[in-house]
């Protein structure tokens, strides 16, 4: 049903060149960095020969005259280098920092922009670690990465040129070093690069499991499943345990490597300056040059492991980020504006099932809800009454049939413009750590302060904010652990009704709420019926009775239509289900205490 | 073992010094696992031993060429044997410290895992999900880096140190000293700035918390923010707290730019040094052409260790930090009053006893949840709780399958303090069905059973009915739920829940206001279903009075307090909030039909 995130499985959906659009904005800075990499690379290269020309001169050489000078230039170069260096690394850190600002941004953007769908197969934890891991990995890879790298290969290849100047054939004796130790390397790199994705693997469902028996912890111990859950971590566990450990072995190994090798390299120096007869006057200068070269070869050879685990990482995350970003399961936005929202809505012939293979869910409805109207949708658990209202709400696409929004088709209609036509109450409350304030406007620049506090005034909120020190400032706890079901309720209508829109489509809750919001409730619900349209999937007798009109799902399909007491006269199916409330003697609801006009 | 003992008593010391959290992990998971610490100890201090006799042997193989006598090529063949040792010997090093590491870490965490497991709900009360995760994850890799990557390096740089300065010394101590100021004088810079940049760090991961905390919420919070075309704001938020995040990062990244590099530096006065001091030297004879160079060699040799040190110390500090929070719950008591006494629970339909039931949570003694409630529920009845909300329903269902332990002396069953009734039997006995139920993201199966085989779980899908449900599931049984159970709706993750229960041969059971996501059909059928186990005692919870009608008995609380008890029929017919509550509903019941007249 939803796209598997299997970016290892596909094809490589992206190249680095992706990352162009997210970096050009500081194309000076990045240029700066790679302006005064070769400076760098420079002052580097020259050190050695500066270091060498010391010793040839005034250490074997045994000249006295000019020792100061000749040392301070090579004082100079150390130093320059590191003023140089530092601008460098700072402009790189810059630069690097604006462009994963921009890709996060667009990571988010795009999250946000995907249907429910997407998210039914989509774990929080999973979308979390591209928006903060994978996005931090890059980050290391811009800054310690990849630019630090080009210095590092600049350095090299100057390192190398030198060398030849010094002396071509004690240096094409080195060189000859080159391909097994870039084939050990690259052996290890591979090697690596697969356990990368087996170690964040790992992490990644170690921590998911975590999270999620944090969570269900009561039913953890109130079924004595403490060792099952324990046997099953120890798992995870331990392998992700062992992947490192496999894992550590290559790092260690590489690092070794390049330890030892470059002793190796002074050996091969040695033996060759030993048996090829070079001039033993020039030899102390020249080793402690090539000393200095090969350190400069080395170091970075060893950080180089470091900064490539930084690139692997980097490229294992924006497999992720740039799979995520490429996905296209959106509800498709339409460009109709609407002049005037009455509220008027006309559903025909509407189906609509959740997988192709699968039964209708809706199986051609035909509903219209008049401005001004009350409709109440009644009918069992698994009637439809849900999935009409996922559609209302555009949270699914791909429905056959019309619905139609003041004579627009919904799915042409403009986003901010079905807002403003047609405004939800969900069931399920999405509650927001900040105030209460900020739970009812979403920031929301648009949104006329008046309205809001009418909103705040017709939910009721206002009296629940009352209660509370910090009034309409009080901060939700997490998840809104610090209000009622019913206190959840008032806020997510508020929050509807600030909006002001046309028609509002209320979602009753089933779960039966505290006494005292459930009359808060009753009476918001009462104002809310008498100025404006609305489609009621209700579960309350008071909700149903002040309707208009009651339209019984069965199955996918209007059943009845029709006033509470024709309905009843009916003896039909709404008739059955009134019964069955009745006699089971508890659902009835306070009664509303003074009857919607025009419903008798 | 006498190494042991004096590692133990430098140890005390240590803990005595202001880590005591390190200590007790290294005494209680590093030291069980000394022999990988030995072997990497020993590999240690051989590469450092190995790597300072390649500047020695070069030296005299310089000076023998430049004297024009044979024996230069011997050397660079020993140096090259050197080369190869180091590379397996310092292998061998990493290995052996970062695996015991590993292995420190993996046994700890799962010694925090099975302690998260067993610990009460009042202890989850206490610490967001949020920072345990952090304990669990972040918190850990300081401890390993703590067991690995420090313990070597600690190694590493103290015998690169001793022998790389000691050559020095061998060599001239003069200009040894020339190497040992510019170093001393760098290492100072950096030591001023690492507190600086921890103390950076520290609020930068705070940052890095906040944001992941708005992202967090934002997600999880999409359909509201898609709803609302709310994208725009909510992205807004999440741009000014990266935005923070950025500002310490480049700070950050100033304090590296400046200090970090000190030592490099500093390596190249000293070579500076040795050339201005040092030349002369060579001419005057007290020092070979050679030995100067390697002693330009060595200081390469130790300036990589001086910029470890930098870092170890924050690693030590982080380390205990982190060790502080993990032990924290590691050391969290768990309330297992039965622990030693552990009655085997009655098999069927206990009665249970509430003998003036006083209960306040921790938090706030002074407020009782539940106060002064007297009461008996025969063995084998059907109870109904009835209260508004506050009133202490589900904390007396709570304190009944002891997910909170009740004083002592004041719950029964069967004639015996539930207390001391062995915890996991009891909970065996348990049929406990909350108001909102926790499904994990595993299969339909998976969640009813936990490893129960598939006839029994089929049993009790349709016992609870569930069985039309599964029918439209993809996969049935099998259906894997999304996060929480998300793919199936309110009143199909109560049922799963409800099946859960059912599966079990419960001799009590526990209905917190279960019914409410179901229609009035369903609420029938399980009713139904429920009455079916007349072995079992049942306790149902509910402000559904249509719930509460058949039982037998109807508790009434108010405020904690038990204001009321006997069968619907007695209840109706005396004044209290259980009239008025019927009353209103035959009111509205009126009204209804005076409305749709």
């Amino acid at each position: 049903m939803s796209p598997k995130p299997t970016p290892e499985a596909e094809s490589r959906a992206w190249t680095w060149g992706s990352l162009v659009p997210y970096m050009r904005p500081d194309a000076k800075w990045y240029a700066l960095a790679l302006v005064l990499t070769p400076a760098v690379a420079a002052l580097n290269v020259a050190q050695p020969r500066l270091l060498k020309a010391v010793i040839d001169a005034h250490v074997t050489g045994g000249s006295p005259e000019g020792l100061q000078r000749d040392a301070g230039y090579f004082l100079a170069a150390v130093v320059g280098a590191f003023l140089m260096e530092g601008v460098y690394t700072y402009v790189t850190a810059l630069a690097a920092e604006n462009t994963i600002l921009r890709l996060r941004h667009a990571l988010v953007r795009q999250v946000l922009s995907l249907s429910q769908r997407f998210f039914e197969g989509q774990p929080t934890g999973q979308l979390m670690s591209r928006a903060t891991s994978d996005i931090d990995a890059l980050n290391d890879a811009l800054t310690s990465g990849s630019i630090s790298l080009a210095l590092d290969v600049l350095t090299m290849v100057g390192v190398l040129v030198s060398m030849f100047l010094l002396d071509w054939k004690l240096a094409l004796v080195l060189c000859l070093l080159g391909p097994p130790i870039a084939g050990v390397i690259e052996f290890a790199r591979r090697r690596m690069r697969s356990l990368f994705a087996e170690i964040r693997d790992s992490l990644a469902s170690l921590n998911a499991y975590v999270a999620e028996r944090v969570a269900g912890i009561e039913v953890i111990q109130l079924y004595g499943l403490e060792l099952r859950v324990t046997e099953r971590f120890a798992e995870l566990n331990a392998r992700y345990r062992d992947s490192n450990v496999t894992n550590n072995f290559y790092d260690a190994g590489l690092y070794a490597f390049i330890d030892g090798i470059a002793s190796v390299c002074i050996a091969v120096m040695l033996y060759w300056g030993a048996t090829s007869g070079s001039e033993p006057a020039l030899i102390v200068g020249l080793v402690v040059a090539f000393n200095g070269y090969i350190d400069q070869l080395f170091r970075p050879l060893r950080e180089i492991s470091g900064k490539i685990t930084f690139i692997q990482r980097a490229a294992t995350a924006l497999d992720k980020i740039f799979w995520l970003l490429g996905v296209d399961d959106r509800i498709t936005a339409g460009d109709r504006g609407l002049a005037e929202a009455k509220g008027h809505l006309r559903i025909r012939d509407l189906r609509f099932r959740y997988r192709d293979d699968a039964p209708w869910i809706l199986d051609g409805i035909d509903l219209e809800v008049q401005p001004g109207e009350v409709v109440a949708v009644v009918g069992r658990t698994g009637a439809g009454k849900s999935t009409l209202v996922r559609l209302l709400a555009r949270v699914h696409d791909g429905y056959q049939g019309n619905i139609e929004v003041d004579g627009v088709e919904l799915s042409r209609l403009r986003p901010q413009d079905i807002r403003r036509a047609v405004g939800t109450v969900r069931q399920e409350v999405q509650l927001f750590r900040d105030t209460l304030r900020f739970n009812v406007t979403l920031d929301d620049p648009s949104l006329d302060p008046a309205r809001v506090q009418a909103a705040v005034a017709q939910s009721g909120l206002d009296r629940i904010a009352a209660r509370l020190p910090e009034g309409m400032g009080h901060v939700i706890r997490d998840r809104g652990s610090d209000l009622s079901a019913g206190e959840g309720q008032i806020v997510s209508l508020a929050r509807t009704l600030a909006r002001d829109p046309a028609l509002v489509i209320l979602d009753e809750a089933t779960a039966s709420v505290d006494p005292v919001s459930e009359r808060l409730l009753q009476e918001a619900i009462e104002r809310l019926f008498v100025d404006r349209t609305c489609l009621v999937i209700a579960h309350r007798l008071s909700t149903i009775t002040r309707a208009d009109r009651i339209v019984v799902l069965h199955a996918g399909k209007v059943a009845e239509v029709g006033s509470h007491a024709e309905l009843l006269e009916r003896d039909g199916m709404y008739a059955a289900l009134y019964r069955e409330g009745l006699q089971a003697g508890g659902e009835l609801e306070p009664a509303p205490t003074t009857p919607k006009p025009g419903a008798a | 073992m006498a190494l042991l003992r004096a590692i133990g008593r430098a140890l005390e010391h240590l803990g005595n010094r202001g880590f005591p959290h390190s200590t007790r992990f290294v005494k209680e998971y590093v030291l069980p696992l000394w022999r990988w610490y030995l072997a990497g100890t020993l590999t240690v201090l051989l590469t450092n031993w190995l790597s300072v006799l390649v500047p020695t042997l070069m030296a005299d193989a310089l000076d023998t060429m430049r004297a024009g006598e044979p024996g230069a090529a011997a050397d660079a063949l020993k140096i090259g044997v050197l080369g190869l040792s180091i590379i397996v010997v310092r292998t061998l090093s990493r290995v052996w410290f970062f695996t015991p590491g590993r292995l420190a870490e993996s046994q700890l965490r799962e010694r925090f895992f099975s302690k998260l497991v067993r610990l009460q709900p009042s202890f989850y009360a206490r610490y967001p999900t949020g920072d345990l995760l952090s304990r669990a994850t972040s918190d850990m890799s300081f401890a390993r880096a703590l067991a690995g990557f420090a313990f070597m390096q600690a190694f590493n740089v103290v015998g690169t140190l001793v022998m790389g300065v000691g050559k020095m010394l061998s060599l001239s101590p003069a200009l040894t000293l020339t190497v040992a100021v510019p170093c001393a004088v760098a290492y100072w810079g950096v030591s001023r700035a690492t507190p600086q940049l921890m103390a950076r760090q520290r609020v930068a991961q705070k940052q890095l918390g906040a944001l992941a905390d708005e992202l967090l919420s934002t997600f999880q919070g999409v359909a509201t923010v898609q709803g609302f075309c709310a994208e725009d704001q909510f992205i807004a938020r999440l741009d000014a707290k990266a935005a923070d995040l950025r500002e310490s990062n480049l700070a950050m990244t100033k304090l590296r730019v400046a200090a970090f590099p000190l030592l490099t530096v500093a390596g190249g006065v000293a070579t500076w040094g040795l050339l201005a001091f040092g030349a002369p030297a060579v001419r005057s004879g007290q020092l070979s052409a050679g030995q100067l160079a390697a002693f330009i060699a060595l200081v390469g040799f130790i300036v990589i260790p001086m910029r470890m040190l930098g870092w170890l110390l924050p690693v030590f500090q982080r380390a205990e930090a982190s060790l502080e929070r993990i032990w924290l719950v590691v050391d969290e008591a768990v309330d297992r009053p039965d622990a030693g006494i552990a009655k085997v629970p009655p098999a069927s339909g206990p009665t249970l006893t509430f003998t003036n039931l006083r209960f306040a949570f921790g938090d706030a003694p002074d407020r009782p949840v539940l106060d002064g409630v007297t009461a008996t529920i025969p063995g084998g009845s059907t109870v109904g709780v009835y209260g508004p909300v506050g009133s202490g329903k589900s904390t007396l269902l709570r304190l009944l399958s002891r997910l909170v332990n009740p004083p002592p002396g004041t719950i029964f069953v069967d004639g015996v303090d539930i207390r001391e009734l062995d915890l996991n039997l009891w909970r065996q006995q348990l049929c406990v069905v909350a108001q909102t139920p926790f499904l994990f993201s595993e299969s339909v199966q998976e969640n009813i059973g936990f490893g129960a085989s598939r006839e029994a779980v089929m049993a009790a899908a349709r016992a609870a009915a569930l069985g039309p449900d599964l029918e439209t599931l993809p996969a049935g049984l099998d259906t894997v739920v999304g996060e929480r159970g998300i793919t199936l709706s309110g009143g199909q993750r109560q049922r799963v829940a409800l099946a859960r229960g059912l599966l079990r041969p419960a001799s009590l059971v526990l209905l917190d206001d279960v019914l409410s996501a179901v229609d009035h059909k369903t609420e029938h059928e399980l009713l139904d279903t429920l009455r079916a186990r007349s072995e079992a005692t049942r306790i149902v919870v509910s402000h559904r009075m249509s719930a509460l009608v058949h039982t037998d008995l109807i508790l009434v609380l108010d405020g904690g307090r038990l204001v009321d008890q006997g069968p619907h029929a007695e209840l109706v017919l005396r004044p209290g909030p259980y009239r008025d509550a019927w009353e209103t509903q035959r009111e509205s019941e009126a009204a209804a039909a005076e409305a749709t007249a």
